[in-house]
């Protein structure tokens, strides 16, 4: 997939009047997180890590966003969305619940924990617990589809969204204070903001991002 | 309903006086700018005068200069202040519109050309038409009359059509008017100067005087119709707002009696407002640089709020039109019939 | 980080934080919790704030809490959805039902201000008719009020908030012209334009809380687009740098982080004050009247929980209403991909809108109305739409976030009917103050379904019109939640009366969205505000006569 905002860095932003204070110690303090455990124990940050491959498959070409670690100090920190469905236990539970029983059902058919088994075989187990085709008494009565939409794509897509990686990604203008924007109408753009590549103008595109700040 | 309560008031006074002060710092330049254009010829015994005075000694052709040369100098200086005003203003509202189409540089290239010839016109003491400076002039009237025509295609194709929205956000209508406007001024100008200076000045057919003033006075009121609609958009909501919709249509209407009316003189009111009504277009400017800096992120904020605050280069085109008038003023005093 | 305000209060010791300036202070009243003040108003949002600063200009004693913190925008608000999470409320809550509704986030605010502090400014009136729905249109419940006067209070809530809105309004009985103009519209607006024209519908500029022009110390809004996750320029005209400041100057008293807990009566059936936990203890603030406006789910979970001998069922509960007939507006959308360049990112996220299925009545196979507006999520609100609802991952995923800044969607608000089985009751589980929490049992009926059909299918055929492709619907997504305390003619069917006065308890009063009978087809802050000021003008008038 050829990048559609090659050179695009919401980062190079940071020193513009598009940043106030707030929001710089905001995105520091997310970016430069140790992509290490706090919550989970190894084997739950083994296949969590390896989920996150799946549901976020990253580019390769430059340094991968720690959703992981990201998703990790969002249980650190118990910060919970304000509800649950009545079928689901507490945030912190539900994850350590799911984790588990993922391995499980990837023991039981594979023979190996779910972060050793092949790509191809952990989407198969993914697209099982979205359809809510997991059950077993490591679920203990959680919905497979339900832990897959509202706790596990929810929680790792939120942290991966949060990463001014992914913004690069689809040319949003991130943070915006106080500058916000000027030009409003249809194929309008202000200077700091993403130039898209049309197919074949790739060059011309990221030399055009370089300069956008 | 006590929609605010005192302390709002006071803070809402103290932002006025601020921008009191700051309209009338502005002001007392647009004084210092203005003293020459405004020192009646007779009075004139100050250093520049001598300066004058100096420089057509040294130039035997030039004895007495004709009231209609004097007239024509002053509506260069009036077509080139409008002139800067529309080159600023059309350079930022252009960039703004990123010079999607690239006729939108046409008008910043012809009033940068009419500032040229407006400067070259204004030092210009012989009583004859110049054919680059006739040419700059009539190109920039003709430049602001296609550009009407596609500011109004512009906002026609936009959705809702002439609605308040695009009336405010889209393609402003009255801003080509001014290029035209001040292209109008030169090229009245030129023709001046091709006037015999014992005869009634006539351009067109029509006296000069009486047309002169006839047309600023028009433009006025153009140019007080489009700040009352930006002024609308802005909900009035500095009172120091109703200023331009208020004194430019006075002085637009004073002229316009002054190009009906009987013979007579001397026009007082009229030439103290218009003074008053030039003085207000620099304190506009004035303003309109507070604003900027009241918007979120002030003058650091720039690249934003140039573009999205007051426009700085719109209300001088007030001073210009101001000029011109005088000099309408100027010449029916020659020539009270003109 | 940047969350002081959450861990220790700061409305105390005779000053309140002055929100519209870095690190500005204003001096505040402050009453003995042993002063039995005229009012206790629990919630300070769109409800409990207005009621607040109308009672203390009108000269009562009057002391607001609320279990959130109170910001300074400009230096505590980051331009990033995760962080500004901070502003909602996310203690723990249940959900079942056939439509579990999804809490937290747009729809429950916990900040001096309340969900006004990252509302979408929406500032929509209902329609007349809407007040007598039964009557009129056949559906719902009538309100105990007159769109007449309700009109006037409108006026004066508009006016309140410089409401920046079209010159010309395109439905309804005619309105005073809006205090400041319309903003400009971005790209995701002409999309919900021009569909609009092509289906042969009127459409307007949405009237916006946000200010297109200076105002005191609001310079004008700047387009950054995170409206939903705070202003931090404070152009938004929340109740948090509009009516509280306004009530503080007037003589109210604010104590931020103080969660209400149970309102307390006396032997003679009235209620005599709050009980309150802040700085670490349970205390008890005297009062001779009590205003529950914490909204649809924290009014009926504290008027319940507030049971006692006297009241078993709860306070105001004689009708068995209190926690039934919640609505939560649909909030369905039309998402399509364009050929232009939208960047939706960019403005207030609904600038256009249209009322027209409001105030058509035919052509439709259901009661009810909705308004769409343009929309601008930003990237995480927009993967959980997608992800959410199409269950996207992987590669598909990211093809599809790809074509961020070529989407343009529409998405309504939505009318549903009252149904008593939505409900708000109390669950087994304690949260951190040990209050029991709230479970909210929410179903669609048949006609909200239709309703959201018939919205789906002409949302999608207006962005069809003007050359969307790709175009898929969002059927799972709810909004403003409003009843629960319903307001009416009769104490059997009603909680409050117009006054927003209980039937049971003659000092205990509600003045939020749990009071609206029904909901219509528009955003409720506008509404909520407006009743907030009549109500105030009743107590007035009542104490006046001596009938308080």
């Amino acid at each position: 997939m050829p990048e559609r905002y090659p050179g695009y860095d919401v980062l190079a932003k940071r020193a513009t009047p598009s940043w106030n204070e707030p929001t710089r110690r905001v995105i520091d303090a997310r970016l430069s997180i140790p992509n290490e455990p706090r919550f989970f124990t190894m084997q739950e940050w083994e296949t969590l890590t390896a989920i996150c491959d799946r549901i976020v498959p990253q580019p390769k070409d430059r340094a991968p966003v720690p959703i992981a670690a990201l998703v990790d100090r969002k249980m650190t920190n118990d910060e919970r969305d304000g509800y649950r469905q009545a079928s689901m236990p507490k945030m912190q539970q539900a994850w350590q619940r799911g984790l588990a029983a993922l391995d499980a059902a990837a023991r039981a058919s594979h023979g190996a924990p779910f972060h050793a088994i092949a790509a191809v075989k952990q989407d198969v187990l993914l697209k099982a617990m979205q359809n809510g085709e997991l059950s077993g008494p490591e679920w203990n009565g959680m919905p497979a589809h339900t832990f897959f939409s509202e706790r596990l794509a929810h929680d790792i897509l939120a942290a991966y969204y949060s990463h001014s990686s992914s913004w690069n990604e689809i040319g949003f203008g991130g943070p915006a204070s106080p500058r916000g924007y000027v030009r409003m109408n249809f194929n309008r753009r202000d200077s700091w903001e993403a130039v898209e590549a049309k197919p074949g103008h790739e060059a011309a595109a990221r030399k055009a991002n370089e300069r956008v700040g | 309903m006590a929609a605010n309560n005192a302390g709002d008031l006071s803070t809402a006074a103290t932002r006025q006086l601020v921008g009191g002060a700051v309209g009338a710092i502005a002001l007392g330049l647009g004084v210092a700018l203005l003293r020459r254009g405004f020192t009646p010829q007779t009075g004139r015994e100050t250093l520049a005068g001598a300066r004058t005075h100096a420089r057509q000694k040294r130039s035997p052709l030039r004895v007495d200069e004709p009231p209609q040369v004097k007239a024509a100098r002053r509506l260069n200086r009036a077509a080139g202040l409008l002139g800067t005003s529309t080159l600023l203003d059309s350079a930022v509202e252009h960039y703004r519109g990123s010079f999607q189409n690239k006729a939108m540089y046409t008008p910043l290239i012809v009033s940068a050309l009419m500032l040229a010839v407006s400067a070259h016109g204004t030092r210009d003491k012989r009583p004859i038409a110049h054919g680059v400076r006739d040419a700059t002039y009539l190109a920039a009237a003709l430049t602001g009359i296609a550009g009407t025509g596609f500011h109004i295609y512009n906002i026609a194709k936009r959705p809702g059509g002439f609605s308040w929205q695009n009336l405010f956000y889209g393609s402003p209508l009255g801003a080509p008017g001014a290029v035209a406007l001040s292209g109008l001024l030169g090229y009245y100008s030129e023709r001046l100067r091709d006037n015999e200076s014992d005869k009634i000045p006539k351009v067109f057919g029509l006296p000069a005087g009486r047309a002169l003033a006839a047309l600023s006075g028009v433009g006025l009121l153009a140019t007080a119709g489009e700040a009352g609609l930006l002024h609308f958009r802005g909900a009035y909501h500095n009172p120091f707002m109703f200023a331009p919709v208020t004194v430019p249509p006075l002085a637009g209407a004073l002229l316009g009696e002054t190009a009906l009316s009987r013979p007579r003189r001397p026009r007082r009111l009229t030439r103290w407002w218009l003074r008053l009504t030039a003085l207000l277009g620099f304190a506009g400017a004035g303003f309109h640089a507070y604003g900027v800096q009241r918007n979120m992120g002030g003058w650091r904020n720039w690249s934003q709020n140039v573009l999205n605050g007051p426009p700085i280069p719109a209300p001088p085109s007030f001073t210009g039109l101001a000029l011109a008038g005088l000099a309408a003023l100027g010449l029916l005093e020659e020539h009270p019939d003109a | 980080m940047l969350d002081e305000a959450l861990h220790s209060p700061r409305g105390k010791d005779g000053r309140a934080p002055d929100p519209l300036r870095v690190g500005g202070w204003m001096p505040m009243r402050q009453y003995g919790e042993n002063d039995e003040v005229d009012f206790a108003i629990v919630g300070t949002g769109a409800g409990g704030g207005t009621l607040a600063c109308k009672l203390a200009e009108a000269g009562f004693s009057v002391v607001g809490f609320d279990a959130g913190a109170w910001w300074r925008p400009l230096e505590e608000f980051a331009s990033d959805e995760t962080h500004q999470e901070k502003l909602f409320w996310t203690d723990e809550r249940i959900c079942d039902g056939d439509n579990p509704l999804k809490l937290g986030s747009n729809n429950s605010g916990k900040a001096i201000g309340g969900s006004t502090v990252h509302f979408a400014m929406v500032s929509l009136r209902f329609r007349p008719e809407w007040l007598k729905s039964r009557s009129l249109l056949g559906y719902g419940a009538d309100w105990p009020l007159d769109w007449r006067e309700m009109w006037r209070y409108y006026t004066e809530v508009e006016q309140a908030l410089k409401i920046a809105g079209p010159v010309n309004y395109p439905w309804g009985p005619p309105r005073p012209r809006y205090p400041y103009r319309a903003h400009e519209l971005n790209a995701a607006a002409l999309v919900l334009a021009k569909g609009c024209e092509a289906m042969g519908i009127p459409w307007s500029e949405t009237p916006l809380a946000t200010v297109s022009a200076p105002r005191g110390r609001s310079p004008p809004c700047v387009y950054r687009g995170f409206c939903v996750s705070g202003c931090s320029t404070n152009a938004k005209q929340s109740a948090l740098i509009t009516w509280i400041p306004r009530a503080v100057k007037a003589g109210a008293e604010i104590r931020d982080l103080a969660m209400a807990g149970r309102i307390e009566t006396n032997d003679a059936g009235y209620v005599t004050g709050v009980h309150y936990y802040r700085e670490g203890q349970w205390r008890f603030q005297r009062a001779r009247n009590v205003v529950v406006a914490g909204y649809a789910i924290e009014t009926p979970r504290l008027l319940l929980s507030s049971a006692n001998s006297q009241f078993p069922d709860g306070l105001a509960n004689s009708s068995g209403l209190v926690g039934k007939n919640l609505m939560a507006q649909t909030n369905q959308a039309a998402w399509g991909v364009m050929e232009d360049e939208i960047r939706w990112y960019k403005g207030p996220p609904s600038l256009a809108v249209t009322e027209h299925w409001n105030y058509t009545d035919t052509g439709k196979d259901f009661f009810g109305g909705y308004a769409y507006m343009s929309q601008g999520p930003l990237p995480r609100a927009w993967v959980s739409s997608l992800a959410g609802n199409r269950g996207l991952w992987g590669d598909a995923l990211l093809r599809a976030m790809e074509k961020y800044n070529h989407q343009a969607g529409l998405k309504i608000v939505g009318e549903v009917l009252p149904q008593e089985r939505n409900r708000v009751a109390l669950a087994d589980e304690k949260d951190r103050y040990g209050l029991p929490i709230a479970r909210v049992t929410y179903s669609l009926c048949d006609n909200d379904k239709a309703l959201v059909k018939h919205a789906l299918n002409f949302m999608s055929q207006s962005l069809s019109v003007v050359g969307a492709r790709d175009i898929w619907t969002e059927s799972d997504d709810t909004c403003h939640l409003n009843g629960t305390a319903r307001m009416g003619d009769d104490p059997r069917t009603s909680v409050v009366n117009a006054d927003c006065r209980s039937w049971d308890i003659p000092n205990l009063w509600v003045c939020d969205g749990s009071v609206f009978p029904t909901v219509g087809g528009v955003n409720p802050s506008l509404t909520i505000q407006a009743i907030a000021c009549r109500t105030a003008d009743r107590i007035r008038a009542m104490a006046a006569q001596g009938s308080l």
